[in-house]
């Protein structure tokens, strides 16, 4: 049985290192043409300084917008699925999170420390994704990774906070979902009147406000992501049933 | 230093398909993000770091852990 194994391990170690040795030895250099012509003109043709947010909200937009709609498409899934689990057992798990020590039926998960901690650290961590967020076209980050943090933030408050607030209904969010993506779809479409094509910037290239557009779609996209994120975790954690 | 990075990567990933208990598997997969996430730095691709320590450390292992907690923690004993 151990003699096995090791065949088995020794076999999956071969094959990785034949997919992955020919990369490692060959000395072909890296392609630079596309990297120079983005160094020279992607500030120009975009208005964003950060490189990354010029190629995926400039150049690439239409891709970002199949990368939403797969994630708008997982979403729909993953909620589906867990209604349907909410609905087989509705009082054992809905209630363990958002209740008082007293009130639930299983306190291992929750503690003082996890109370403090994430009510404490919630506000904080919203802020700095709303920070990576609006400032994606300056510096490192964007609407996605921006909306990551913003969804973990609201699950630190969906966890800390006995309250419940707007801001951790799923109904509230999944509204703003919806909202965003229509948004996105408006912003698209919005290039085609001022000649520019579709996803094309309205705002002409020449102009300094030109960043503007990239700045309206990175807070977009980072609600769009932000809420379906945070609705999924807080539909896991039970809480979909307090609208 | 991206050897050391790297390495430790590959033994936390060996650790991960090892263990018993999911929840280390969990943990470790966790600290692989970070680590990729340094990594990504030292590398100078900011964005890419800001994405991996985000989605990897902070969601998937709420999910894994959300996971974990309706299914089963440990291996079955074998017989």
């Amino acid at each position: 049985m151990k003699k096995l194994e090791l065949i088995k391990i020794v076999i999956t170690v071969l094959l990785c290192s034949l997919l992955v040795v020919p990369i490692i030895l060959s000395n072909h250099s890296w392609p630079t043409h596309a990297r120079n012509y983005l160094l020279a003109n992607a500030q120009s043709d975009t208005g964003a300084t950060n490189t990354v947010s010029a190629i995926y909200l400039g150049y690439r937009a239409m891709d970002t917008l199949g990368e939403t709609l797969v994630l708008l498409v997982s979403v729909t899934g993953t909620m589906a699925i867990l209604v349907k689990l909410g609905k087989e057992q509705t009082d054992e798990e809905t209630t363990s999170f958002s209740l008082t020590p007293e009130k639930r039926p299983t306190n291992r998960l929750r503690t003082h420390l996890l109370e403090t901690v994430a009510s404490k650290l919630g506000p904080i961590v919203l802020l700095f994704g709303f920070y990576v967020m609006l400032y994606g076209h300056i510096s490192p980050g964007g609407g996605f990774q921006g909306g990551v943090i913003v969804a973990s933030a609201i699950v630190f408050l969906a966890l800390g906070t006995e309250v419940k607030s707007k801001l951790t209904s799923t109904f509230v969010l999944s509204r703003i979902e919806s909202l965003s993506f229509l948004l996105l779809i408006l912003a698209s479409i919005s290039g085609v009147f001022f000649e520019s094509g579709f996803f094309g910037n309205p705002i002409k290239s020449a102009s300094s406000l030109s960043a503007n557009f990239i700045i309206l779609l990175n807070i977009i996209i980072g609600l769009k992501v932000g809420t379906s994120i945070a609705v999924m975790c807080i539909a896991m954690m039970g809480g979909s049933h307090d609208h | 230093m991206n050897i050391l990075l790297l390495s430790l990567i590959l033994a936390l990933g060996v650790y991960a398909l090892l263990a018993k208990d999911l929840l280390h598997s969990v943990i470790a997969l966790s600290a692989i993000s970070m680590l990729s996430a340094l990594l990504f730095t030292i590398l100078r691709a900011p964005d890419v770091a800001i994405t991996e320590a985000a989605v990897g450390a902070g969601v998937s292992t709420v999910i894994f852990v959300w996971a974990i907690r309706h299914t089963q923690r440990r291996d079955k004993e074998e017989p």
